[in-house]
């Protein structure tokens, strides 16, 4: 029997956008700040939002970022990279030059004292197979994002997986973003709408459309995929709200995602790093369109004690509320979920250190790597 | 995204002939100028001429043809790039109306064989024109 998992509590700078991007707090002051509320240990950034200059880090920044992390008792637990393959306007990079690209950001990953870098679904298996050893080398391991409108055992998931297994290297594995698995269209974002002039109406018909698509499973394939979004975009023209149409399509489909909660075990020993995507936080302080408590008991039972990190999205049209406290409430969601399946979340920096050098023990954790 | 945020409260400048305002990106992540595929500049409802745009980023200045092959210089979340042009706007006190449309592209998004998904955001303040001053 699988011993019960203690993940670690963490948070990705994601989460806090709209305060970053305001200006209200550098990056130094948001780290201060993530540590001195409990958001971590866990710490997790996007290297493109982030670091001026990136994926070009100096030995001198990338020193005084270590230092910082250790000062206020953090644990860097993935850096999020970029497939920047439509960076040319006139055509997509060919493998090499992606390659080539993704080494770079691989680099600064280790540099900076990431253990993981998160990759996208753009990076197809045959990349993947190559860039193993150039994760190898730098003893950063690649957790490609599972993330709507994919799904762990959609065609495209289980092609890299299958291709994992045969490469064999342990530097290759998933990130699992929650919001694969939604359990309804979130709350939140229909009091945006509403805040839009959308009618009741509307509303309720775009969660019955988005419970229908829920009911059928998630999407088998592209095409499927693409018919559920057409099917928003004429829902909004059909309800006098065109200019709805998209933001309807682009939510419905690539951010409540309607896989089961199981269906991640079809990658469980392959997922190294989580994305707990969530939207935000009801009057009863739960979750109410993400299965929160569903998916620890799930990480807890099959063992997982790698890092969560909370991603709150809601930022994207909640421009009323605070995003620290939604977040907070949400990683109390996490800590009693993972009490009640019999274990707890990691929050002290030195235990989740050793958690996370067992999670993933092929990583050289190098302390300099240029 | 975070659209209400592309122009900068306050930041609409006049020489008499050419205008410029402060735009900030509306995305989370930092793009390079290849991925800043267009944008429109119009003062109380009147745009200044396509030819005329220029855009200022990292103390350097690009037509938008320049843009399209540049990958050394990013647009950081954090930084105001300046979109300027030729429209004929009077330093006073006057409250006027400032509408910026953006076209970029989001290069780790790709929609089809080849093709990269774009966006197009636009937001609209008021504010007064102040005097360009002389560097």
């Amino acid at each position: 029997m699988t011993a019960l998992g203690t993940p670690i509590q963490g948070v990705t700078l994601y989460s806090f956008t709209r305060a970053f991007h305001g200006r209200e707090y550098d990056l130094e002051g948001l780290i201060r700040k993530v540590a001195a509320d409990g958001y971590g240990p866990g710490l997790e950034i996007i290297g493109f939002s982030s670091f001026r200059g990136f994926p070009e880090i100096d030995d001198r920044f990338a020193g005084e970022f270590r230092d910082l992390v250790d000062e206020v008792g953090l644990v860097t637990t993935s850096l999020a990279v970029n497939a920047d393959i439509g960076i040319h306007r006139d055509r997509l990079l060919d493998q090499d030059e992606l390659i080539e690209y993704m080494t770079r950001q691989i680099q600064a990953a280790a540099k900076l004292g990431f253990p993981i870098a998160r990759v996208q679904i753009s990076i197809t298996p045959d990349s993947m197979e190559r860039l193993a050893p150039i994760a190898e080398r730098h003893g950063v391991t690649l957790a490609l994002e599972v993330h709507a409108d994919q799904y762990a055992s959609h065609p495209r998931i289980l092609a890299l997986r299958d291709r994992y297994e045969r490469v064999g290297s342990p530097f290759l594995g998933f990130t699992a973003d929650w919001g694969a698995t939604v359990s309804g269209f979130a709350p939140s974002l229909l009091e945006a709408y509403r805040r839009r002039g959308a009618s009741e109406e509307l509303l309720s018909r775009v969660v019955a459309l988005w419970d229908e698509f829920s009911e059928q499973g998630p999407p088998a394939d592209q095409a499927d995929h693409g018919q559920r979004f057409g099917r928003f975009i004429g829902l909004a023209a059909q309800n006098g709200r065109p200019d709805l149409g998209i933001d309807f399509a682009i939510n419905g489909t690539g951010l409540f995602g309607p896989a089961r909660v199981d269906d991640w075990l079809e990658i469980m020993p392959w997922i190294k790093h989580v994305h707990g995507k969530f939207f935000g936080i009801d009057e009863h302080g739960e979750e109410p369109s993400v299965p929160v408590r569903d998916l620890i008991g799930l990480l807890v039972r099959n063992g997982y004690s790698g890092a969560v990190s909370s991603e709150y999205e809601g930022w994207h049209w909640n421009n009323w509320q605070s995003p620290f406290e939604i977040i907070a409430a949400e990683q109390a969601v996490q800590r009693s979920a993972a009490q009640n399946a019999g274990s707890r979340m990691i929050t002290d920096a030195a235990e989740a250190r050793a958690a996370l050098a067992n999670h993933l023990p092929h990583a050289l954790m190098k302390e300099t790597n240029a | 995204m975070i659209a209400d945020r592309i122009i900068e409260q306050g930041t609409l400048i006049t020489d008499g002939t050419r205008v410029s305002v402060e735009v900030r990106i509306p995305w989370y992540r930092a793009l390079p100028g290849s991925c800043i595929a267009g944008a429109a500049l119009s003062i109380d409802g009147v745009e200044a001429p396509a030819a005329t745009l220029r855009w200022g980023m990292n103390g350097r200045t690009f037509t938008f043809d320049e843009l399209v092959g540049e990958t050394g210089e990013w647009w950081f979340p954090t930084d105001s790039a300046v979109l300027s042009g030729d429209l004929v706007v009077a330093a006073d006190a006057a409250e006027h109306e400032v509408r910026v449309d953006l076209t970029l592209y989001i290069p780790y998004i790709i929609i089809g064989d080849d093709e990269t998904l774009h966006i197009e955001e636009h937001d609209v303040k008021t504010m007064p024109a102040r005097e360009a001053v002389a560097a």
